[in-house]
Parts: structure tokens; C-alpha cells; sequence
């Protein structure tokens, strides 16, 4: 009878043994909400599965001198954590309309951004907030900007017997406003016909962008950052005009498809709409943040 | 690969005998005869096998049975008191007939439930929310949010009650 | 006489439901039970060339493998042009090709994947307009006597013609003509798809269905036992039951299939569906090609209606391709029009077939004519909502195609929708803020589709004071566990929580056509009138034979045991005259003296010594009514009064359209509906709220992705169902006419909030962006390309 053995390492040092030692054969998971469906269907059909959902060190949320996040902590967890609330509404907006309470309950920020979707919900955020990913494996361990980490649909630079452990993202600067919109066909339980992530820094007179930072999903084989728009937007006065202007740029970077969810030309017009609507908004909490 | 664990059900402990690729839901179902939890879909889209593990309410039909273990599941069937008497959620959804055809009604109770362990007095958004991956054919949804809110005010006044009794 | 328990909010008697008791055919399992699957085609229009089972036979714990060559050959289906397991070719995707019984569903499913079908594929065509053409691929080569086919066209040429309609194009000043096209939809039940069959030692046949029309099944399934050489017959049990919505009301292939299996391995087999299976092999809604040609007078009169129908039906018949005769309704009959003319043609293709779901039909034609009221209002030059007031049905009219409409608030629920939505001020500006609205009218006193459209019911009273009433009816959620007990209660005089209810046993319960078009609550409302009647005057004649003495020996007992006790004076001769009584509560009283509690019983105790007076003398108090309505069939030009009451309703919604994204936001939404009498006003609601979401998700969200014969979104994160979240604020408006054919006054309910919302929805877009988009449903996309290109 078909089945796997499950095992359920409760370090990051067991977790990495068992890895090494069934390579290939096993299937790493965090959450797991993907296994019992890609397993049911044959996608997969590992002999072993590594559940991360017992290591403690890889489920927390830290605010020092840089915000931390275990790569198995739960999208709930983040929803509900006041420095995510506080201090990172773009990551709010993702994970807090992410599946269901219960998906979110067991669905990882790791886990979503190591399955690579085009559509992962957590990656536009990442890139904008510039994270980083911690990875230990078998060499040790190695940082990569998440930006590098995504190399096709349901690939990454992960290399065999590696895990995300956490990932880092820094203190953004004052003046910051940031945010996530998913544009979906319904108000939950979707997944986006488009992500646009933006975060804008300013500089001293609260008006000059000091950095600009626009990241898209389902724009790409992999989640992707608008560099040329972003370049166009730094050392500008960011206002309306700017960002439609961003927004067309955006589009022009962009490869996004056609599928069941949305259409190319659908895809590109809501680039260029919503990178404009996401970086007001931004403006508007850049406000709000220095009020606050 | 069978494997026999322990986890405990509605306050019982319970020892099973597992394989290590089944889901909670299936456990419940089939060799505990809880089968107030629903396979909808099997693909943790429809919320019908809602259940809470350790309080929290999880899609049971792809939560992997083994991460069960020495833990604390609540399933529809532990609600109603041990004099048989409903759980006012479960009264406020017959009172304020957030219940039609009954298939997602298990489900969507837990929801409810864990929604009001955590806020015991929310906005319609906020049931909105908690309750969005719960899906229902029938109601429209609206008399469920009536329900739970009407649930919230029950509860509030029974805690009242007791406190005042004390 | 004021009414206790009818027209109040009674809380629903589902406490199994709530408490997870309430057992689903998903819950239910039977000793030595196997699991049944079925092997779906991979092809959309193919020969089967070869089927090899060999190696799924040999698997461990397989008890079972057909196809179409080890099954006999025995059509089923409303036009016979199917048989179970397929064996000369495949039509469709979801063809069942071969069938496994196993002792685990693991086993079944792994037996499947064994079996090798080989395939000679034929030219396939999904487009109903190319399937028409001559030279089309020929889906079914002969009909089910086996006379050649020539063409694709369904041999039901559904035709009305009413009037004259050159006459009224003559006398148009204005006209319009369009074509529209709806999609599929699916039903989308939470319960899935399922039945146990079972064969009992001298061939009966026991068949757990989650069916809503049990006598329906029943014959069915009697006749595939008959037709397979069988002799015995079926007793269909119905459990809780998921939802219906249209789904199940014809026997689907996979019951035939349980049976084969049932009947091979005399063992039960249960087969029920994944939602996979449910989305690809169970029948949605068919699309429709709908043109429309109206016109009106001057005044804005309408003068004629030609509507023309084009239905896919996909490659076999079930109750989709018997909607038309519900299309009629609102097409000759939704506003008064004098000159009709409608001609609707089901074609064959390969793609999925088509059942009924919520509205038969209705919706799809309410959805084509609500357009073109519309756009002549604009040619008239009339507000929307005036133009629909000129031309509202009216009560006590009869319509061309011979509906005899009693009761009619139309113009009441349009003034609703206007005053609750502020219609003028927002009418007409093409902002991206708009306002639509839309009308209907549906059966609501049953519709005569069978010889019969009749409802059994017997009632019982036993000696603890209860009432059970044993049904022929059904319920999927609409809550006659509810509404029946608060008509018992009201009919007999006893109290709604001592009336229980058995329904779903063919065995056991009195016959019943069905619980569809809206008419259990109807049906079952005049056959408690008339049973109950029966019960309240048993009880009263039983009560003057045994209250006196009961009373006198009440009376004597209390004056042994309290010597302060004086038996007062009274006349317990009036308790010997059953016209002095009344019943109550479950009490019975002298109606000149009420509030006298010495003179006063329970009906339990009445009861209970009828039942123990001695031999040749005892009584049993039990009541039977059989209630067919004089409504009509059909005749064979499509006329007749179909429905004893006909409800009516509009439906006005606000929206803001997002002119860059396409996106739709419904700000307001005003539900008028006719519902003569509300038996339970939370219950009417909560029909209204589901039924309206469910037709909005028609207008907006819902859609099945069919490319090429395949179902591409089979799945909830795909097929878009409204979710919690996605807030309509639905303001329920409930006009109660009292309907005089009605019992305590009501119409039926079930249906109708589904049929208005798409196209209110849809003419509130066209409001708000000025443009007129034509086909459902209304996404993000073809919102923002019907704006982006307005001007071209």
C-alpha cells in the first residue's frame, strides 16, 4: 500500500540529519497544507516526510534591530502578532487574507515561499522589504537576498539537504509607508489574479523618495521586482503622475500569462493601475507612520 | 507503517492505530465515529471538517493525523454538555436559523467557537472573516453572522451570570 | 380565528444538525459494505475500441469490475439515450466507461487505475450553433428505438405562440432585438453525491438516495430492475441530504451504477462522489443562447415578445432539457405582453450534460428578458422603472399562455425597490454608480409536470400527545422540519414540539411527486389542512365519549384524597357534545368554559383510554389526505395554468463599478418578494438571503470553465463561490397578499430569489458604465473591456 513515513524532528540539527540522510526520497514540509492534496493527486510520492512543524527554533517573530521571522511560523501567527500589525502592515495585508483562518493556522511564511508559486502571497512583501533568507544545510549556514531565491515556478536556489530557517528583513527608515494588494475575483479563499507589493522611504521633507521598492506575483514565472519602476521613482517627488507612470513601467517589465484566473492583457492593465493605487496608499501610511 | 498514537478527543483520551498518510478527519470519522466533521472537498477549500486542535480551528481533512499526537482535539460532537444540553452556539444557530441543509453547520460552529474563545463580542467583519473559509450554499451566509453575533450575546450573559453567582 | 404558531419566527427543529448527530450519506455505512468508483472517459467523442479489466479483476479485495460489456444493455434517462456503462463510444468527458466494487475506497480507486481503455477518437463538436449545422459530427447516430438520427437537434420542439405577433410588431413605435448567452453553473451542494444499494434475499432492492423526489426515483429504478431481468422492487430511504438546488432530482447514472454493483455482489455498495466528481460528472445548469426581440407603443405598451432559445444540452438528456416549459412561464407571462411567440431548441455536443437547478430555466430567461426590458425602456425613452410599472401584471388576469395569476404585489415591489434605493436620484448617470432592476414571476403553487402534482400525508396521534406526520416530502435544508410542525401545531391544536415528522421511506410514507418547483411547503400546507381537520374532529368525538367520565372520576379522586375539596357544580353532560369542544395546546376544553382547568384534559390521556377500552371497542386516531391542486398540465400548443398562484418580486440593486479594475460592488440590495403568507418569517428570509447570493454568484462570480468538452476549474479555490466575506447587504422586503389558494395563505418560496439577481445585477452595471455586456457572468474582465471599449 502506498504511504510515507512521517517524521517529526523537533531541532533544526534532527531536521537536517533526517534530511541528509534520506535526500531525494524525502519531502520536506512545514504546515503541510499541500501534502495530502499533492499526495492524493501523485504529484508526489515521497518515502519520507520531514514535518518542520515541531522545531521550535524556526517558529518565532523578533523586533530588535532587524524584524525576524522563523520560516515555520504560521501565517496566523503573523496575522495576529503586534509587531506585524504594528510595524509591517504590507505583510498584514498578505497574510491576513491568505487562505482561511484554518489554512492560516497551518500554513508557513517558509513553506509559501519555498513551493515558489508565482501567486505565493508572502513573496511580493518579502522582496519589497528587501529580506533576507537564512539557510542552514549541510555546509553550514549562508544568506541570500530573497530576490535571488526564486528560479522558476516551484524552484529555488535551495540547494539539496538545505533549509530556510528564518528569514530577516530590516528596520525600514521613518517616512516609510508600505503595502500589499491582492486583486482577487472574490474577497477571501483566492488566490490573486495579481499581487502588487510597494514600499516607499522619503527622505527628510517627507516628499523626495528616497527608496522605492515595487515587487509583483503572478506577473512572472516568479515572484518579481519592478526594478526599472522603482529606479524611476527614486529621488523623485513621488505623487499620482509618478506612480502611473511607475505603474506603465512596471508593465512593461512584467511577463505575466494567460490562464484560467485572468488574461495576459488583463494582467498588465491591473499592473498598471494597481502599482499606482498600492504606492498612494503607501503615501497615505507614510503619513500615518509619522504622525503615529 | 502502522503506527498507534495518542491524542485526546472532546476531554477522552483516545489510542489509534494509524497510517501515517491519513488525514485527522479521517481518523475522527472512520475509526472513532465522530463523523460530525464533513469531507467536503478534501482539499481544505470548503472548512465542513473544521476542528480545533489545541483551541485553534485547522481544515482536519489535510492535517496529518501524526501531528495530532498528545494533543487536544475538539470536534462538534464535544460541545453539547454532559446533561445534553446544546452549546449556545449551537442554540443560536437554531434560534436564528443559521442552519439549512446542515452539511456545514459542524464546521462552521467550530469556527464560530474558536472565533469566540479569542473575541468574545465581534463586528460583523469580524465574523465575516473568521467564518470566510467556511463555505455555505444555502444560508447567504447572513443568518450564520446573526447567529454568531447572537451566540456572542448569549455567552456574554451567561458569563455574567456565573461571575455574579460567585 | 388569530393564529398561534403560523406566521411567527419559530426557532428551527435542527438540533441534529447543529450537534453533528444528523447522519449524511456520507455517515452512514452498512455491514460487509463495498466502496464503488467509476472510470471516467479521457476522451470527449472516441470509440471504445477495447477495454482490458484483467488485471484490476486480480487486484486483493475487488469484488467487482463492469463495463458496458458485462452489463445488459438498458437505456435510462428522461429520453433514453444512455445506458449506465458505456459500450459503443464515448460522448462527453464525464461518460462512466467501467465500475469497481472494493472492500476500501484505496482498493477501488487503485483498481481503477488498472484499467485499460483503448480509444478511436471521432471529430467532436462543442458549440451547440456548429453541432446544428449540417455535417456536424452526429453525437447520438440513432435514437434510444434505434432509428437513425439526422441531425443533433433533441426531438422536443418547444414552441408557444400566443396572439399575433406581426400584428403587435406593426403596432410597435419602438423595438429592440439582441442576443444574450448565459454559462454553466453548478449546484455546489456542501453534501456531495452519494447512495447505498443493497439487495435483499428476495431481490428488492433498498436504495439509500439523497433524491428529492423518492417516487420518482422509486420508478426509476423499478423499471431498471424490470428492464434488467430483476424481480423485485425498490425502497428508497432519503437521509440528510447536503443541499439540492435542482441537483437531485433525476436518478443520476451513478445510482444505476450502485445497483449493477449491488446486484453483481449482493453485497451493499455505497458510491459516493469526491467534489472533483461532483463538479465533473454530476449535471449544472446548461448555457443558453437567448435572442429576444420586443417591442412597445408610444405610451411604452409592450406589443410583442419573440424570444428564441438555443439550450446545450451536452451529450445526453436529463431535466435540463425540460426547462423550456419553465421558460415559458416568464416569457410569455413577466409583464403583460399580448403577442408571444417562443421557440427553444436543446442541442446535442460533447460537451457535459445538463440538469435542472434552482429557477428550471427560469433564470436564464428572466436573465434575457429583464435585458431587453431594459434597452426599450432606453428606446422608449421611459425610466426603467416606470416602464415596468406600465407594463406590471395585474392580480386576477389570465396571460397568453393561459396562467391564471390570483395574487399579484408586482407593483408593490417595484415601488420598494424605488423608494428603497432612491431610485431616481440615481438612475441614469452612467458614473460608474448605478441602479438596475429587475422583475419575475414563478410557480408558487406547485406546477402541474406529472399527471399528478399531488402530496400524501397521514397524521397520528399516539398516547403521550403526539402528532406524528409521515410525509411523502423531502427536505434539503429549507426547513419543512420547521414549517410543517408550526402547520400541524395550527391545524389540530397541539403544540409545534409535540408533532414529529417522518418522511423519506417509499415503504412507509404516502406518496408524492416530488420535492421541486417550489411546492412542499404549498403541497404539504393544504394536505395538514385537510388532515388536520380530520384529526381535530376524531379527537373531538373521542374526547365526548371518554371526558365526562374521566372528568367524574378526576373530580371523585381528588375529593377522597382532600377532604376540603367540594366537587363543584357543573354540567359534565356538555362534555358529551363534540361541538362543545375545543382543542388547544394538546388539551381539550369546554369552549363555553376555557380557563376552567377541572374541566380540562390532556390528549394523551383521551387518547390512552380509546386504546385501552377492551376488546371490539378500542380507537385509534389516525388521518390521511392526499392533495392534488387544480392546477394544469400543459396542453400540446404549451398553454395551460401550470401553477394555482403564480409569486411575483423585484429585485433593485445599487453598484459602484471600478472603472479601471472592472470590479463590481453591489452597495445596496432591495429583495422584494410576494410570498402570500410567511409561514415563518426567518425562514422565508433565509430562503431570500441564499437564493439571492446563489443568483448574484450567477451574475458575478460563477462559471464553469468548460474548454473543449472539459471542466477546467472542478474545484472551490476555481469555481468562485461567494464566501462570508464577500458582504452583500441584502434588505429582504416581505410582501404578504394572502394567498386564497394557498393553505394559511402562502406561496411557495424556494426558488425565486435566485432568478432576479442576475439580471438586477447586470442592468445596474449597464447603469453604471453605460454599456451593455451580454453574457454571465459579469467579471472583473469583461467589466473593464466592455468600458474600454465603449466608444468603438
Amino acid at each position: 500500500m502506498r504511504s510515507y513515513e512521517y517524521l517529526k524532528p523537533t531541532s533544526l540539527k534532527e531536521a537536517l540529519e533526517l534530511l541528509g540522510r534520506y535526500g531525494e526520497k524525502a519531502k520536506l514540509v512545514a504546515g503541510g497544507t499541500d501534502l495530502m492534496v499533492q499526495w492524493k493527486k501523485k504529484i508526489i510520492s515521497p518515502e519520507y516526510v520531514i514535518s518542520l512543524r515541531n522545531v521550535p527554533e524556526l517558529s518565532f517573530v523578533t523586533y530588535e534591530s532587524d524584524l525576524k521571522i522563523g520560516s515555520a511560523t504560521t501565517h496566523r501567527t503573523l496575522e495576529l502578532s503586534p509587531i506585524i500589525r504594528e510595524h509591517f502592515p504590507i505583510l498584514l495585508d498578505a497574510v491576513s487574507n491568505l487562505g482561511s483562518v484554518q489554512v492560516r493556522n497551518s500554513a508557513t511564511i517558509g513553506g509559501n515561499i519555498c513551493n515558489a508559486a508565482p501567486s505565493a502571497d508572502t513573496a511580493p512583501p518579502l522582496l519589497a522589504l528587501d529580506a533576507v533568507a537564512h539557510i542552514a544545510g549541510p555546509q553550514g549556514e549562508r544568506t541570500m537576498p530573497i530576490a535571488e531565491f526564486f528560479k522558476g515556478p516551484s524552484r529555488t536556489a535551495l540547494a539539496s539537504g538545505e533549509i530556510v530557517t528564518h528569514f530577516s528583513i530590516p528596520r525600514p527608515s521613518p517616512n516609510t509607508g508600505m503595502a500589499y494588494w491582492k486583486h482577487t475575483r472574490r474577497k477571501a479563499m483566492d488566490l490573486p489574479i495579481l499581487g502588487v507589493a510597494v514600499l516607499l522611504s522619503f527622505g527628510q521633507d517627507g516628499k523626495t523618495c528616497a527608496k522605492a521598492r515595487i515587487s509583483l506575483g503572478v506577473a512572472a514565472p516568479t515572484p518579481m521586482r519592478a526594478r526599472k519602476a522603482e529606479a524611476y521613482l527614486e529621488g523623485k517627488e513621488v505623487d499620482r503622475g509618478a506612480l502611473d507612470e511607475a505603474g506603465k513601467i512596471a508593465a512593461g517589465e512584467a511577463s505575466p500569462r494567460t490562464t484560467i484566473r485572468g488574461s495576459q492583457w488583463y494582467r498588465e492593465e491591473m499592473i498598471r493601475v494597481l502599482v499606482r493605487r498600492t504606492g498612494l496608499m503607501c503615501i497615505e501610511r507614510a503619513k500615518g507612520a509619522a504622525h503615529g | 507503517m502502522r503506527r498507534t498514537i495518542r491524542f485526546t478527543v472532546n476531554g477522552d483520551p483516545v489510542e489509534v492505530e494509524v497510517q501515517p498518510h491519513w488525514p485527522l478527519l479521517r481518523v475522527l470519522r472512520d475509526e472513532l465515529e465522530l463523523t460530525g466533521a464533513k469531507m467536503g472537498c478534501g482539499e481544505g477549500e470548503c472548512g465542513a471538517c473544521t476542528v480545533l486542535v489545541d483551541g485553534k480551528p485547522i481544515n482536519s481533512c489535510i492535517y496529518p493525523v501524526l501531528e495530532a499526537e498528545g494533543k487536544q482535539v475538539l470536534t462538534i460532537e464535544g460541545l453539547v454538555s454532559s446533561e445534553n444540553e446544546l452549546h449556545p452556539i449551537q442554540q443560536a444557530f437554531l434560534d436564528k436559523a443559521g442552519v439549512q441543509c446542515g452539511f456545514c453547520t459542524p464546521g462552521m460552529i467550530m469556527s464560530a467557537k474558536a472565533l469566540l474563545d479569542m473575541n468574545p463580542n465581534p463586528t460583523e467583519d469580524e465574523v465575516r472573516h473568521a467564518l470566510a473559509g467556511n463555505f455555505c450554499r444555502c444560508t447567504g451566509y447572513v443568518q450564520i453572522v446573526e447567529s454568531v453575533r447572537h451566540a456572542a450575546e448569549l455567552l456574554l450573559k451567561n458569563a455574567k451570570q456565573t461571575g455574579a453567582g460567585e | 380565528m388569530a393564529e398561534q404558531f403560523v406566521g411567527k419566527s419559530h426557532p428551527r427543529f435542527d438540533a441534529e444538525k447543529v450537534t453533528g448527530k444528523a447522519r449524511f450519506i456520507n455517515d452512514i455505512k452498512a455491514p460487509r459494505m463495498l466502496y464503488g468508483k467509476i472510470l471516467y472517459s479521457k476522451r470527449p467523442h472516441a470509440r471504445i475500441t477495447h477495454i482490458d479489466t484483467s488485471k484490476a479483476e486480480r487486484l486483493q479485495g475487488v469484488r467487482a469490475v463492469l463495463t458496458g460489456f458485462n452489463t445488459p444493455d438498458v437505456r435510462v434517462g428522461f429520453l433514453g439515450d444512455q445506458i449506465a456503462l458505456k459500450r459503443d463510444k464515448v460522448r462527453q468527458f464525464r461518460d462512466e466507461v467501467a465500475a469497481v466494487a472494493a472492500i476500501n475506497e484505496e482498493i477501488a480507486e487503485e483498481a481503477l487505475e488498472l484499467i485499460r481503455v483503448e480509444y478511436e477518437d471521432l471529430p467532436a463538436v462543442f458549440d451547440p450553433i456548429e453541432a446544428m449545422k449540417e455535417g456536424a459530427p452526429l453525437i447520438h447516430e440513432v435514437d434510444a428505438r434505434g432509428k437513425p438520427r439526422r441531425n443533433n437537434i433533441l426531438p422536443l420542439p418547444w414552441k408557444l405562440e400566443a396572439g399575433d405577433v406581426q400584428k403587435g410588431r406593426s403596432e410597435s413605435a419602438f423595438v429592440v432585438k439582441d442576443t444574450f448567452r448565459t454559462t454553466w453553473v453548478h449546484q455546489v451542494c456542501m453534501g456531495t453525491s452519494g447512495c447505498i444499494a443493497e439487495f435483499d434475499v428476495n431481490n428488492n432492492l433498498q436504495f439509500i438516495s439523497v433524491t428529492n423526489v423518492p417516487f420518482g426515483g422509486k420508478d426509476r429504478l423499478d423499471m431498471f430492475l424490470r428492464n434488467l431481468g430483476i424481480r423485485g422492487s425498490t425502497r428508497i430511504l432519503t437521509p440528510y441530504v447536503g443541499g439540492s438546488f435542482g441537483s437531485k432530482l433525476d436518478t443520476d447514472i451513478y445510482e444505476f451504477i450502485a445497483v449493477l454493483l449491488a446486484w453483481k455482489t449482493k453485497c451493499p455498495v455505497k458510491i459516493l462522489f469526491d467534489r472533483l466528481e461532483e463538479f465533473t460528472a454530476s449535471p449544472p445548469r446548461q448555457p443558453i443562447i437567448g435572442t429576444v426581440e420586443q417591442g412597445c407603443d408610444k405610451d411604452g405598451r409592450l406589443t410583442f415578445r419573440v424570444v428564441e432559445m438555443i439550450l446545450d444540452n451536452g451529450a445526453y438528456t436529463s431535466w435540463g432539457a425540460t426547462t423550456p416549459s419553465v421558460m415559458m412561464v416568464p416569457i410569455s407571462t413577466l409583464y403583460r405582453v399580448p403577442n408571444i411567440s417562443f421557440r427553444a431548441t436543446c442541442v446535442y455536443t460533447n460537451n457535459i450534460y445538463a440538469q435542472a437547478m434552482r429557477g428550471y430555466g427560469n433564470p436564464q430567461a428572466t436573465y434575457v428578458v429583464e435585458q431587453s426590458m431594459d434597452q426599450l425602456a432606453v428606446e422608449a425613452g421611459i425610466d426603467p422603472i416606470e416602464f415596468r410599472l406600465i407594463n406590471a401584471n395585474e392580480p386576477n388576469e389570465t396571460s397568453p399562455m393561459g396562467l391564471k395569476i390570483t395574487t399579484c404585489p408586482m407593483k408593490e415591489c417595484l415601488e420598494e425597490v424605488k423608494t428603497r434605493l432612491d431610485w431616481k436620484k440615481k438612475q441614469g448617470k452612467h458614473d460608474g454608480h448605478g441602479v438596475g432592476v429587475a422583475c419575475f414571476l414563478h410557480v408558487g403553487g406547485g406546477a402541474r409536470v406529472y399527471r399528478s402534482d399531488a402530496q400524501g400525508l397521514i397524521l397520528k396521534v399516539d398516547d403521550e400527545g403526539k402528532v406524528t406526520a409521515i410525509t411523502g416530502g423531502t427536505d434539503q435544508g429549507q426547513g419543512s422540519e420547521t414549517i410543517i410542525r408550526q402547520m400541524v401545531a395550527e391545524a389540530t391544536g397541539f403544540r409545534p414540539q409535540d408533532v414529529n415528522i417522518f418522511q423519506g421511506d417509499t415503504e412507509i410514507c404516502p406518496w408524492d411527486v416530488g420535492t421541486h418547483a417550489s411546492r412542499h411547503a404549498f403541497m404539504v400546507g393544504h394536505a395538514i389542512l385537510m388532515a388536520g381537520a380530520q384529526v381535530r374532529a376524531k379527537l373531538l368525538a373521542m374526547a365526548s365519549t371518554w371526558m365526562g367520565q374521566l372528568i367524574s372520576r378526576n373530580l371523585q379522586k381528588k375529593a377522597r384524597q382532600d377532604p376540603d375539596f367540594k366537587i363543584p357544580d357543573v354540567d359534565l353532560s356538555l362534555l358529551s357534545n363534540p361541538e362543545n369542544l375545543d382543542i388547544s395546546n394538546g388539551q381539550i376544553f369546554l369552549k363555553s368554559d376555557p380557563d376552567n382547568k377541572l374541566l380540562r384534559l390532556p390528549v394523551a390521556q383521551i387518547v390512552r383510554s380509546a386504546h385501552m377500552v377492551g376488546t371490539g371497542r378500542g380507537e385509534m386516531i389516525v388521518a390521511e389526505a392526499f392533495y392534488d391542486p387544480p392546477n394544469e398540465m400543459l396542453n400540446a400548443e404549451g398553454k395551460g395554468n401550470l401553477s394555482c398562484c403564480y409569486t411575483f418580486g423585484a429585485h433593485g440593486v445599487e453598484v459602484q463599478v471600478d472603472q479601471e479594475t472592472g470590479q463590481v460592488t453591489i452597495l445596496n440590495y432591495v429583495a422584494a418578494h410576494d410570498v402570500g403568507r410567511a409561514i415563518n418569517p426567518m425562514l422565508v428570509k433565509g430562503q431570500i438571503y441564499g437564493a439571492t447570493i446563489m443568483g448574484a454568484g450567477y451574475g458575478l462570480t460563477e462559471e464553469m470553465q468548460v474548454n473543449a468538452g472539459r471542466v477546467m476549474n472542478p474545484n472551490l479555490l476555481d469555481y468562485k463561490l461567494l464566501t462570508a466575506k464577500d458582504k452583500i447587504p441584502i434588505d429582504p422586503v416581505i410582501v404578504e397578499p394572502i394567498e386564497p389558494s394557498g393553505p394559511f395563505g402562502l406561496k411557495g418560496i424556494g426558488e425565486p430569489a435566485c432568478v432576479p439577481a442576475a439580471p438586477a445585477i447586470a442592468n445596474a452595471v449597464a447603469d453604471a458604465i453605460g454599456v451593455r455586456i451580454k453574457d454571465l457572468p459579469l467579471s472583473p474582465e469583461k467589466v473593464l473591456a466592455a468600458i474600454k471599449g465603449k466608444g468603438r
